[in-house]
């Protein structure tokens, strides 16, 4: 499903330049969850964002789903975005102007879901999530775990391909965090691929697979099984 | 979609309340200053065109040039229009109309009316006044017929269905109402009660061509090019004026020109009066087209401020709303769609601050006209235009308003908002920093022109105008009393309090003017030594009670027998004369504009320069002389008990007189001869308060807008030991740089245009450099307390919660 080939990122100030990610390669297959970890500072953040079609690449190539996508422009990479990859983030990133419904909902209007449709399918994912009761309430009036639910739920409405988790239990305490992490592995085991960015190694032990990173290549690759 | 941003930013904006507040009172605020203004200026461009034919219609001017004198007439001769008419085809109808006043008896009360003239009944061809009652073609036909206004019949009949009522004019009888008109339109340039037929005028059949009383219009033909006649307006004064020129001023009408004087004739179209006309002999009070230009200035920098506050204050909000373009554009938005959300939401805030501006412009609006002495109405009319301007504005406004925050947030890269890098790319502060020098110039800008219109007002009240208008009491229309008006001036000198007392209409405030030519020599024909000053009749008593200076020679004295052909002149009058010394100088004056009767005047004393014109204009000559003109009686007083000396007039009046009793005070009646100036004064006051205000708002909103950018820098300092007062200096500093820069930058420019606008006062005040360091020091200590108030707020938070929220 994901192929990067070679994959450099610079970020440049006036007078440094930071290597992010060095001539970096790896594969994640359909329907693998796969783990990435490493010291702060590594290029985890920045290999995430680019998977996640958020951030482009200076050199390398990026295919997904045989498609090349490493020099796509913003329009492109949305569309291709918005059908495909969910985002589960480590602060919820929940719009807090909107409900619990609403915001589950926004990933449909975006990809141009009748309203009717929109509904249901909220509906339904909210239902999955165990979170139906909150659907009127504003972010801030639910716990962080409530909100990491919403956050997957609105990840997944769409029933993307690919769902990039960056830390999601970061911000959790350990039993909220855990049941953060059933939902991924039962989302997982009904074929959606994750890639998932953790400090933990705790939350890393549920995936197939663990990449590290150092200095912006792959040091180690732990297969669990 | 569509829904979901409007609930956004319904929701977004609820939940901040006070930019909300800021921003939306702020954008309404200068949105109703904005619509009040444009009211004046439609309501001021739209004088006369009531009138269907109205760019078809011309007022015919005449200027005149006399040795040093020149005079620019509103007037023109009685047999003008009906000349025209004849002579020229692509004329269609040409009316004279020639401004009166009169008794009108009400019961046993004779009321003096003013808004009165004597017109000829093309009037109602020529100008677009419907007729209520009566025939419009037959109403001013015959002698001694009047057509009067909706309002003046129901005044004196009680009715509007008088159409063959007897009036009795100057208590005399013969009079006959022969139509009744709807009141004319407070936008046109003349307003009259009553239309008096022409032919009750004797004069008005005069076939003079020297004599200059009628304002004259014409109506040109559909497709006629009215400079067609104007360029043969010369020929045609030529072949009906030479004659009558010669034998007057035994001239030729080239000898005239060579000598350096002229008499010329030309047009003003009848939409241009209002504002671009200034003549001798208006029918009403003009005003002039520079106050549109200066308030739709101050109504586009008002806008212009108030947007810019908008743009300022939105993106001071964009921490606040980056982590939801982030989200956004991650789950899938594109660029676009956020642009459209901010558009829609900032036409959301223009749409509620024009609606909110609309309500209270029109609750605004009786005060206004107050204030500006207008009476604007919005009426269904008034809709037809202004509700499309509206929708105009909201979505120009919410555009441009709107767009820079919403390109600037859109721009946001949604990784590195998400990360909390919030708009580190944002060194475009250029554009910001350009709009604040913008907005802070022309506050600056608008301070200095309000503090020299205010400087220069005052002025005009305040300065020595060679005469004394305090304690002047002026019993009106004292020729009302007839003969009596003699014996009740030497009764009411008698009275406690009264120092003294002059009778005549001619007074430095009034309108009374009179003007004549005076040689100084016999043979009367060299223009160029000869003046054409005011000539006023006066008492022995004029100087004194008017407390005027005498420069040379000595007052009028009754002892003398022979000042019965003395004058005084006035300092301007002499220096035109060209004599050393005036005193015991002869001056000659025609008696019937020939050069075989003539009076020869002596000159007794020469008084010093006094204002009697607006300081707009240069003193002009003065020729004083002992008459009997008794239009007012003046009273120099000198008591505390004024109700005591007025109860006292008034019953004496009485005795003598069926007529009202009116009197003023001479300070007032100075006052009111500026009360246009005022008014421009008073409206520019407020609405520069109003500019300032709202750029304050929109400096406050910055001021957050820094402390905000600023946050974590701040939280550093304070924990490495910052105190309050450095923390408000730092952020204040910027601010006040900008602030040096507008400065800068406006105040020549104020300079420069308001230094032009003072060339229209003969007398003025000089832009004083403290005006401008003022107007500096105002515009800054009014910006650094805005900003103050912010920065100390930044500097107070506790820099634990400012470090965590990185």
């Amino acid at each position: 499903m994901i192929k990067i080939t070679d994959l450099e990122k610079f970020y440049r100030t006036e007078e440094v330049e930071t290597i992010a990610l060095n001539k970096l390669s790896m594969e994640v297959r359909k329907g693998e969850f796969v783990a990435i970890m490493g010291p702060s500072g590594c290029g985890k953040s920045t290999l995430l964002n680019i998977l996640g079609m958020l951030d482009d690449p200076d050199a390398g190539s990026y295919v997904f789903n045989d498609i090349e996508v490493a020099h796509f422009n913003e329009r492109k990479r949305a569309d291709l975005r918005k059908h495909n990859i969910g985002f589960v983030f480590q602060s919820f990133n929940l719009i807090d102007e909107l409900t619990v419904f609403e915001n589950v909902e926004l990933p449909l209007i975006y990809t141009g879901v009748a309203a009717a449709d929109r509904v249901k399918r909220v509906e339904e994912v909210l239902d999955k999530m165990q979170i139906m009761q909150r659907r009127n309430h504003y972010p801030q009036q639910l716990s962080g775990g409530q909100q990491q639910r919403v956050a997957i739920a609105r990840a997944v409405v769409n029933n993307p391909k690919l769902i990039l988790a960056d830390e999601p239990t970061g911000n959790l305490d350990s039993s909220n965090g855990n049941d953060v992490m059933e939902l991924l592995t039962d989302l997982n085991e009904q074929g959606t691929t994750i890639v998932m960015v953790t400090h933990s190694e705790h939350d890393a032990r549920y995936s197939h697979r663990i990449i590290r990173l150092l200095d912006g290549h792959t040091v180690m690759e732990n297969i669990m099984i | 979609m569509f829904r979901n941003y409007i609930k956004t930013a319904w929701r977004s904006l609820k939940k901040n309340k006070t930019f909300t507040a800021i921003n939306v009172l702020g954008l309404a605020l200068g949105l109703t200053a904005c619509l009040l203004i444009v009211l004046y200026v439609v309501d001021e461009l739209s004088f006369d065109r009531y009138n269907n034919k109205a760019d078809r219609i011309y007022r015919v001017n005449e200027d005149l040039k006399l040795g040093n004198n020149s005079v620019n007439y509103a007037v023109c001769m009685a047999p003008l229009a009906q000349t025209l008419k004849t002579d020229f085809p692509d004329v269609e109808d040409a009316v004279r109309i020639k401004r009166a006043a009169f008794h009108v008896k009400k019961g046993t009360e004779n009321i003096l009316e003013y808004n009165v003239a004597f017109a000829d009944p093309s009037i109602f061809n020529v100008f677009t006044l419907p007729m209520v009652n009566g025939n419009a073609t037959t109403a001013l036909a015959e002698p001694n017929s009047i057509v009067i206004t909706e309002t003046t019949a129901k005044k004196y009949f009680n009715s509007t269905n008088v159409v063959g009522r007897d009036l009795r004019i100057d208590d005399q009888a013969g009079y006959k109402v022969t139509g009744v008109i709807k009141d004319m339109p407070k936008t046109s340039h003349f307003n009259f009660d009553f239309l008096v037929s022409m032919s009750t005028y004797p004069d008005s059949k005069s076939d003079k061509w020297l004599r200059s009383d009628y304002n004259t219009y014409v109506l040109f033909r559909k497709g006629a090019d009215p400079k067609k006649l104007e360029v043969q307006l010369p020929a045609f004064l030529r072949k009906y004026a030479a004659g009558e020129m010669q034998n007057e001023l035994n001239t030729s009408i080239d000898a005239f020109e060579k000598s350096g004087s002229y008499f010329r004739m030309n047009l003003t179209p009848l939409t241009d009066i209002h504002l671009h006309s200034d003549r001798s002999g208006e029918l009403g009070t003009n005003s002039t087209v520079e106050y549109i230009y200066i308030f739709s200035a101050i109504a586009l920098f008002i806008l212009f401020i108030a947007c810019v506050n908008f743009m300022n204050l939105s993106t001071a909000r964009s921490s606040s709303r980056a982590r939801e373009v982030g989200v956004r554009k991650v789950l899938g938005s594109s660029r676009g769609y956020l642009v459209i959300q901010f558009l829609t939401e900032s036409t959301l805030v223009t749409l509620g601050a024009t609606l909110i501006a609309l309500a209270a412009a029109t609750a605004l609006l009786p005060a206004f006209n107050q204030l500006a002495g207008k009476e604007i109405l919005i009426n269904s009319h008034t809709y037809v235009w202004l509700l499309p301007v509206s929708l105009i504005i909201v979505l120009v406004i919410g555009f441009l308003a709107g767009s820079y925050p919403a390109f600037f947030l859109s721009a946001f890269q949604p990784a590195d908002v998400l990360k909390g890098k919030l708009a580190t790319g944002f060194k475009g502060g250029w554009l910001r920093s350009f709009l604040v020098v913008f907005q802070f110039g022309i506050s600056i800008f608008l301070i200095i022109g309000t503090l020299v219109i205010y400087n220069q007002l005052n002025y005009i009240q305040t300065k020595n105008l060679g005469y004394n208008r305090n304690q002047v009491l002026v019993v009106k229309n004292a020729f009302e009393l007839g003969k009596h008006a003699q014996s009740f001036k030497q009764e009411v000198k008698q009275l406690p309090g009264v120092a003294s007392a002059t009778l005549t209409g001619f007074l430095p405030t009034t309108q009374a003017r009179s003007t004549s030519i005076f040689f100084k020599d016999a043979s009367m024909t060299d223009q160029k030594s000869s003046i054409f000053p005011q000539t006023w009749q006066v008492d022995d008593d004029y100087i004194k009670t008017l407390g005027m200076k005498m420069a040379a020679g000595r007052n009028f004295s009754s002892q003398m027998a022979t000042d019965s052909s003395g004058v005084i002149i006035n300092e301007t009058a002499a220096r035109f004369l060209g004599f050393a010394n005036p005193i015991d100088k002869q001056l000659y004056q025609s008696l019937d504009g020939s050069r075989t009767h003539f009076k020869v005047y002596h000159i007794v004393g020469v008084v010093k320069d006094f204002h009697f014109n607006s300081l707009r204009e240069n003193i002009s000559p003065v020729v004083m002389r002992l008459g009997e003109d008794t239009g007012d009686l003046s009273l120099r007083v000198s008591t505390t008990n004024l109700p005591a000396l007025i109860a006292q007039l008034k019953e004496k009046w009485s005795g003598l007189s069926s007529s009202h009793f009116e009197y003023s005070f001479m300070d007032q009646d100075f006052e009111a001869s500026y009360r246009s100036e005022q008014r421009i004064g008073k409206i520019f006051v407020v609405f520069t308060s109003l500019a300032i205000l709202i750029a304050c708002l929109g400096l406050f909103g910055l001021a957050a807008y820094a402390a905000e950018q600023r946050t974590k820098e701040i939280g550093i300092r304070k924990v490495l030991g910052a105190n309050v007062t450095a923390i408000v200096g730092l952020l204040s500093k910027d601010f006040i740089k900008l602030i040096l820069i507008a400065i800068t930058i406006s105040s020549p420019l104020a300079w420069y245009l308001m230094h032009k606008w003072l060339q229209d006062f003969a007398y003025r005040v000089n832009i004083e450099w403290y005006t401008i360091v003022i107007a500096g020091l105002g515009a800054m200590i009014i910006a650094v307390a805005t900003i103050s108030f912010q920065s100390i707020k930044a500097a107070l938070a506790n820099p634990v919660k400012s470090l965590k929220s990185e």
